[in-house]
């Protein structure tokens, strides 16, 4: 056992930080407000991912073969701890990293790897998701989008809703029913965005401005070497790429970096005396410091080469704590800031607290899969 | 960065659950707030468990291995302060065991205290030490599961200074030890638990199939996985910071555990006769340590965003 980085990853932070320092620019904060979904930020990722990429930076951890730099699963981590930390200016290009290539990797055809690995790594192309429907959320099984066979062609019909970053993805790995009740015939799909018969509605919310969106399917048609993985296979992608994704984004790296602000500020106005205060922020502060060493433990498990357990849930349930105990902290001792908006590390913090514990599976479903698949309780009948 | 144990450290874990698990086994009345563990501490003492953290290649990692697993016991063992707090805290020193650890305030109850060899008192600005095996000590007859006595005057008067020993030093790693035993009793109260709920039937069902039981337990689980963690973490580090986490993590996992698991098993929690007592009031009487959950976060504040505690 040993908590210590090596020099590789130290570097490589430090590599990162630099990087950063570089290309962010001046005005970031005020220019992106540290909205992941906003026109600005996506923008920017089509100029910065490029540049990441050219430092071989953008996908360190995928193999060499593909073009990565085929180094460990902490350097991702590392990676994502650095992007979050900034505000993520890879826009949800995250995404393509975190989830979209490994997927690829793992199920595409040799066609689609060809086609979409170089796009990927080009940093100039990103990717939403669309699997949560207007009955389908924490249910996932009961979605109802269909995609009938004709010939060498599917049909598509339907909705997705939440979907982010719909309004400016370049394309969707999205799921369809190809026959089959519940799990069984699920079957996804890559669909370009520009297709016709996709329409795309922006929904107004309090998270970000292009956070989520309704995506409608009509009379969709799509040639089958769209289809991706087997058919009716698509539970099993969808398996594994929530594993993927729910010990994806660092939050913490923000949230310890507002904290470390909120901290600043009310010393600047004295008011980081109050024993109260104080315990609150350094209860946040553990908490925080908790997650992310629970996430490291899964990604050791992901480095060694280990199947994904419940501890991946802990570390969601986790999250979804230490978030909330940070923007307590601020809702109670920066209420200024928060309702007057100007700070947007302040703001943004707080903000991105509203879905911790509902996207990628609500907070009751990490409970849940803790309680069966950690403590082995009986499941409900 | 790598959160495995090495196979050393697999095999000492081992050979610790080994010797620990035979004394797991419970008297058929339990008679007393709290088992002594007299067995276990000459047996821990023949096998040289308590040098652990001096031991060549070892240190707090493999302490805090130590009593971790001696805290699941039902048998109430001095263990931290002799296996990790001493050896980490007082390097150059030797202190006989059992040791009481206790801040200057006369009339507090102390634990370990009847039966104690040594005495080291945190007395703000220096560490006291007091040879109290040949002074009177009123033991306290407590609910809580440990052997309690109480830090009188006189007791404080007959201590003197220990010189050349960083006060700091010695709360960081009382945190350390504080944090650890809770984790260990924390988690032999909670797989109790998770048993009992999987065992007693109502409503035609295993309580355990209800959501809110299984809610409640898997946020336990959370809570003493990121204590736990944080635990692993200080003793690795050797960072103060980090030993405030660890400690503030422990003593609110230890509060809401103690709850929970006495929520689920209803009625029968209450009793003499079922051991979950002999954890839980362990855990209560951790809670309020060194100052409560409070005093450890406020520890955090200082040491994240000032120069340090103050004394
Ligand atoms: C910011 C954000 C971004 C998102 N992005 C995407 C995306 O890109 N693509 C995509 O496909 N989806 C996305 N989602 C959707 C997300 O996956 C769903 O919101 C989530 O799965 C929950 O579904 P729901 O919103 O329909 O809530 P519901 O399923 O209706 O649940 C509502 C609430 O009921 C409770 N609940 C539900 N089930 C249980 C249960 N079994 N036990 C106890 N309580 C329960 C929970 O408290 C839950 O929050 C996003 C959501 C958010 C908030």
């Amino acid at each position: 056992m040993d908590f210590n980085w090596t020099r590789e990853h130290d570097a490589f932070r430090a590599r990162l930080r630099d990087v950063l320092k570089r290309h962010l620019p001046d005005d970031w904060a005020e220019q992106s407000r540290y909205d992941t979904s906003s026109e600005y930020t996506s923008k920017f990722s089509r100029k910065f991912c490029p540049i990441l990429a050219q430092e071989g930076l953008l996908i360190p951890h995928w193999p060499k073969e593909l073009g990565g730099e085929g180094l460990d699963g902490f350097h991702h981590w590392i990676l994502g701890e650095e992007m979050v930390a900034a505000g993520e200016p890879r826009s949800y290009q995250y995404m393509s990293v975190n989830w979209v290539g490994p997927t690829m990797m793992r199920y595409g055809t040799k066609a689609q790897q060809e086609e979409f690995i170089p796009k990927i790594k080009s940093g100039n192309f990103i990717w939403c998701q669309g699997f949560s429907e207007p009955d389908a959320g924490s249910d996932l099984a009961a979605l109802r989008t269909r995609a009938e066979r004709r010939g060498d062609r599917y049909l598509i019909n339907g909705s997705k809703i939440w979907t982010s970053g719909a309004s400016f993805a370049d394309h969707c790995l999205m799921l369809a029913r190809t026959g089959g009740e519940r799990r069984e015939g699920i079957t996804v799909f890559l669909v370009p965005m520009k297709h016709p018969g996709v329409e795309v509605r922006v929904i107004p919310n309090y998270i970000g401005e292009r956070t989520v969106h309704e995506v409608f399917f009509t009379e969709v048609e799509v040639p089958a070497e769209w289809r991706f993985g087997d058919e009716s296979n698509g539970w099993e992608i969808v398996t594994y790429i929530l594993h993927q994704e729910r010990v994806g984004i660092p939050r913490y790296a923000f949230s310890m970096r507002v904290l470390d602000h909120a901290v600043e500020l009310l010393k600047k106005r004295g008011a980081f005396s109050d024993s109260a205060v104080r315990a609150r922020a350094g209860h946040a502060r553990a908490a925080c410091e908790a997650t992310r060493y629970l996430a490291l433990d899964v990604i050791n498990d992901r480095v060694k080469g280990r199947p994904p357990s419940a501890k991946t849930s802990i570390v969601r349930y986790s999250q979804v704590r230490s978030d909330r105990l940070v923007a307590d902290f601020l809702a109670d001792y920066l209420a200024d800031e928060l309702v007057s908006g100007q700070d947007r590390m302040i703001a943004s913090g707080y903000k991105r607290t509203g879905s911790v514990g509902i996207a990628s599976g609500a907070a009751e479903v990490q409970l849940d899969l803790i309680a069966r698949n950690h403590l082995d309780l009986p499941r409900r009948r | 960065m790598d959160f495995d144990l090495s196979s050393d450290q697999s095999v000492l874990a081992e050979a610790i659950d080994n010797l620990v698990g035979r004394h797991h086994t419970l008297p058929s009345v339990i008679a007393a707030h709290y088992l002594p563990g007299d067995g276990l501490d000459s047996d821990l003492a023949q096998a040289g468990f308590f040098d652990i953290a001096r031991s060549e290649g070892m240190s707090a990692l493999e302490a805090v291995l130590l009593v971790e697993r001696v805290a699941r016991a039902p048998v109430a063992v001095e263990i931290g302060a002799s296996a990790l707090v001493v050896p980490l805290a007082l390097p150059d020193h030797e202190i006989s065991r059992p040791v009481a650890l206790a801040d200057a305030r006369a009339g507090s109850p102390v634990r370990f205290l009847p039966g104690a060899s040594s005495l080291l008192v945190d007395a703000g600005s220096e560490i006291r030490i007091a040879d109290v095996s040949r002074l009177n000590i009123e033991p306290i007859s407590s609910t809580f599961a440990y052997p309690f006595g109480t830090l009188t005057s006189a007791i404080l008067d007959a201590s003197e200074p220990l010189g050349d020993v960083s006060v700091e030093l010695l709360r960081q790693w009382r945190r350390v030890a504080l944090a650890t035993e809770i984790c260990g009793a924390g988690k032999s109260a909670l797989d109790l638990t998770v048993q009992y709920v999987k065992d007693r039937r109502q409503f035609g069902r295993p309580i355990g199939e209800f959501q809110s039981v299984q809610h409640r337990l898997a946020e336990c689980t959370m809570l003493l996985a990121s204590a736990r963690m944080m635990a692993l973490r200080a003793a690795l580090t050797g960072n103060s910071l980090d030993a405030a986490e660890a400690a503030s993590l422990a003593q609110e996992a230890g509060t809401r555990i103690h709850h929970e698991t006495h929520q689920f098993h209803g009625a029968m929690g209450i009793t003499m006769e079922y051991p979950l007592h002999l954890w839980t009031y362990r855990l209560k009487a951790l809670q309020g340590e060194m100052g409560g959950l409070v005093a450890q976060t406020g520890a955090v504040a200082a040491l994240r965003w000032d120069d340090g505690e103050q004394p």
